[in-house]
């Protein structure tokens, strides 16, 4: 006997990756000898190594989650629904470190490997998750041929009203970020894009095997075995970052997490954010990262922005703001376009001229083998319930290390 | 130009001013209007007004007077530098939101160039970076013409090739050449090739560097990496040279190793035999760097 297990409802080894948001999952029976009965009950359960990532099981979208669930199993083939999660706090280390077995009695008939990927604090990160994310967002830069080019020049001056200064600027970026990680995950499946998170000391960051040590000059010196000494973006060697504060003892004075979720209960309040602490953090350095035409230049900016878009994550799940129906998830002021709920977003709708930038780079937003939203070309909407939590379909397949599944 | 040294605090004791985790009483909770007041103002104390700029910097556009009197903080040569300092900050903070920032754009702009001669080091090398990040073309004239003529220059050359870098004409490239052959410092002939690397015409110039041992192994480093991006079709046979090579620097190895880790063609380098086999025996070398990128590399290729 032998059964199939479908991680996010597929075979396919790259969708075998989930986080604390429920993933659907499928299990069907591919050879039925030894069956007695039209259904056989199967026990799915997993197993770890004690670094590794740990899972919980629930038959449906809803009901609490346990370590092991028996489904039954129709000997006709037919697929079964359940759902995996990640068990909160036990995050994987390296791709494939969790074994989902499925049993019958003790006969193990089916198993899969699969990691529970996660965004995670990068000042935390194991040697291996550090250099599994740097090598592969050198090969994305490819020495400034690569596919990273697109994202340097979706973020530019020219580019910016539409991703700054309004309501749609959490929703931009989530968006911007989600496509880098997703182009990274193509490159590596086991790497997810890493946090800085600004109000804390963050030295194991600012070394030179990970985003390098910047010089007097702020020329960001690198090791000799880390990849990103190749990077180059606009034709020009090299990241210019001078940092004005100590970065292996302090942090940029900002406003810290807990008062940037104090802001207030409302979107419309909550996105005062965008100066402090998001524009305090990027000008606390000089060099690539302190103006809007030149930050993308620096990969530090995009692990700036992940911890700019946890705190929209943490404050979320604070204040329950995930639905677009709700008017305090959203400020629904009447915005310039590319910034109101129901506008497509710019450069991924591939929309050009007018009220719009006069080019589109990248295309259409990448897919994902783990989710199925936003879609080629998300709307503002499309950002905000990430968990899935108001409509299970809308999950983009990421969740932060410290932000739980509703 | 010559660094004039204001009275009061130097720039480098400003900058350690603004250090985190400094929280005076003003960091409870006031409206931004009250914080730009107090930033603003001053009869209060220095630090209290360095808080208040990082509160509320979205504010300064709320109203044309707040911007005023931010950018009179900023130009004023009598206000401690550190707050002058903080002012930039708040108002670069300010600008990334953009349609917000966009009434204020131009008379902070015209406000960056009555800085770009202030005689605080530290406030005329930022305000420079922040304009020549937005490609200003005064800014640009200016830094060259302090590289054509020290004399007139406003920061040290190396300083003005990282900041001409931003947005790299064609007419930067013979005074970078120039600096290249006579530098007057390691850090200006490194500013010079990393402006350089932009520059098609410069490939003789980072093969010679590239084939001379005498030569530092950063400026090496990054004369390897400049000619692999101006003849992406070289990395292979660069960095197997230089693999192969069992004279060759521990530095530089490791760096080819990690170029052929990362960039390099699959197909080719598994085909390769002679270059496997020199990886695989790099393996046990005493280098620690040359041993871990041995090791990537055969994760990738070899096993």
């Amino acid at each position: 006997m032998k059964v199939e297990l479908q991680i996010n409802n597929s075979t396919s080894t790259g969708a075998r990756f989930v986080g604390w948001t429920p993933s659907p999952c499928r299990i069907r029976m591919t050879d039925r000898s030894g069956a007695t009965s039209l259904t056989v009950n199967v026990q799915i359960t997993a197993r770890t190594t004690t670094t590794g990532g740990a899972v919980v099981f629930r038959r449906g979208t809803t009901g609490t989650f346990s370590t092991s669930i028996t489904v039954p199993v129709p000997i006709t083939g037919a697929s079964v629904p359940f759902f995996i999660a990640g068990r909160f706090g036990r995050p994987s280390i390296n791709n494939g470190d969790v074994t989902i077995e499925a049993r019958v009695g003790t006969t193990l008939v089916g198993s899969v490997r699969c990691m529970v990927r996660v965004r995670k604090n990068a000042n935390q990160l194991t040697p291996g998750e550090r250099d599994r994310f740097v090598a592969a967002l050198a090969q994305l830069n490819n020495q400034g041929l690569g596919r990273f080019t697109d994202f340097r020049d979706m973020h530019t001056n020219v580019s910016s009203p539409q991703a700054h200064g309004a309501p749609g600027f959490l929703p931009w970026h989530r968006a911007y970020l989600l496509d880098l990680e997703r182009e990274l995950q193509a490159i590596d499946p086991s790497v997810s894009l890493p946090y800085w998170r600004f109000d804390q000391p963050a030295p194991n960051i600012f070394t030179r095997d990970f985003l390098g040590v910047s010089d007097s000059l702020g020329t960001v010196q690198f090791s000799p075995t880390n990849p990103l000494q190749f990077w180059r973006t606009d034709g020009v060697q090299g990241i210019n970052r001078r940092p004005f504060f100590n970065t292996g003892t302090g942090a940029p004075s900002l406003r810290t997490e807990a008062q940037t979720l104090a802001i207030g209960t409302t979107y419309s309040a909550f996105r005062s954010m965008e100066g402090n602490p998001h524009g305090s953090a990027h000008v606390s350095f000089g060099g690539f990262i302190s103006s809007i035409g030149t930050a993308a230049r620096d990969p530090l900016f995009f692990l700036l922005h992940c911890n700019v878009d946890r705190l929209w994550a943490k404050w979320q799940r604070v204040n329950g703001r995930f639905d677009p129906a709700l008017a305090a998830s959203y400020d629904n002021t009447p915005s310039p376009v590319g910034h109101n709920l129901p506008d497509t977003m710019w450069p991924w709708n591939g929309i050009t001229g007018g009220t719009r930038p006069p080019t589109a780079p990248g295309g259409a937003m990448a897919s994902s083998p783990s989710a199925t939203a936003p879609g080629p070309q998300p709307r503002v909407r499309d950002s905000l319930d990430y968990q899935g939590i108001v409509n299970l379909i809308s999950r983009l397949g990421f969740d932060y290390d410290d932000v739980q599944f509703a | 130009m010559a660094e004039k040294k204001k009275a009061g605090k130097s720039s480098k004791s400003a900058r350690k001013a603004q250090s985190p985790a400094k929280k005076s009483p003003a960091t409870k909770k006031r409206s931004a209007r009250s914080a730009l007041a107090t930033a603003t103002s001053a009869s209060k104390p220095v630090d209290e007004r360095i808080q208040a700029m990082t509160e509320a910097p979205l504010a300064v556009c709320a109203e044309d007077e707040s911007l005023q009197k931010m950018l009179n903080v900023l130009r004023n040569r009598e206000e401690p530098i550190e707050v002058r300092l903080a002012a930039l900050q708040s108002l670069q903070a300010a600008s990334f939101a953009v349609l917000a920032f966009e009434s204020c754009r131009a008379d902070y702009i015209a406000t960056l160039r009555e800085l770009v001669e202030d005689p605080d080091p530290e406030l005329r090398q930022r305000v420079l970076g922040i304009l020549a990040r937005e490609n200003d073309g005064f800014v640009q004239k200016k830094l060259l013409e302090g590289l054509k003529k020290p004399g007139k220059a406003l920061v040290p050359p190396e300083k003005a090739l990282q900041l001409l870098s931003y947005d790299v004409h064609s007419e930067a490239y013979p005074i970078a050449r120039e600096i290249v052959k006579n530098p007057p410092s390691s850090e200006a002939k490194r500013e010079a090739l990393r402006l350089l690397s932009a520059d098609p015409a410069a490939v003789p110039v980072f093969e010679k560097i590239l084939r001379d041992k005498d030569e530092l192994a950063e400026l090496r480093q990054l004369s390897a990496s400049a000619l692999n991006s101006l003849r992406p079709e070289k990395l292979q046979e660069h960095a197997r040279e230089i693999v192969l090579d069992k004279n060759e620097y521990d530095d530089i190895q490791a760096v080819s190793l990690t170029a052929l880790t990362t960039l390099g063609d699959e197909a080719e380098v598994t085909g390769d035999a002679e270059l496997l086999k020199r990886v695989d025996a790099l393996k046990g070398e005493k280098s620690t760097k040359v041993k871990k990128s041995a090791r990537r590399f055969l994760e990738k290729y070899g096993e």
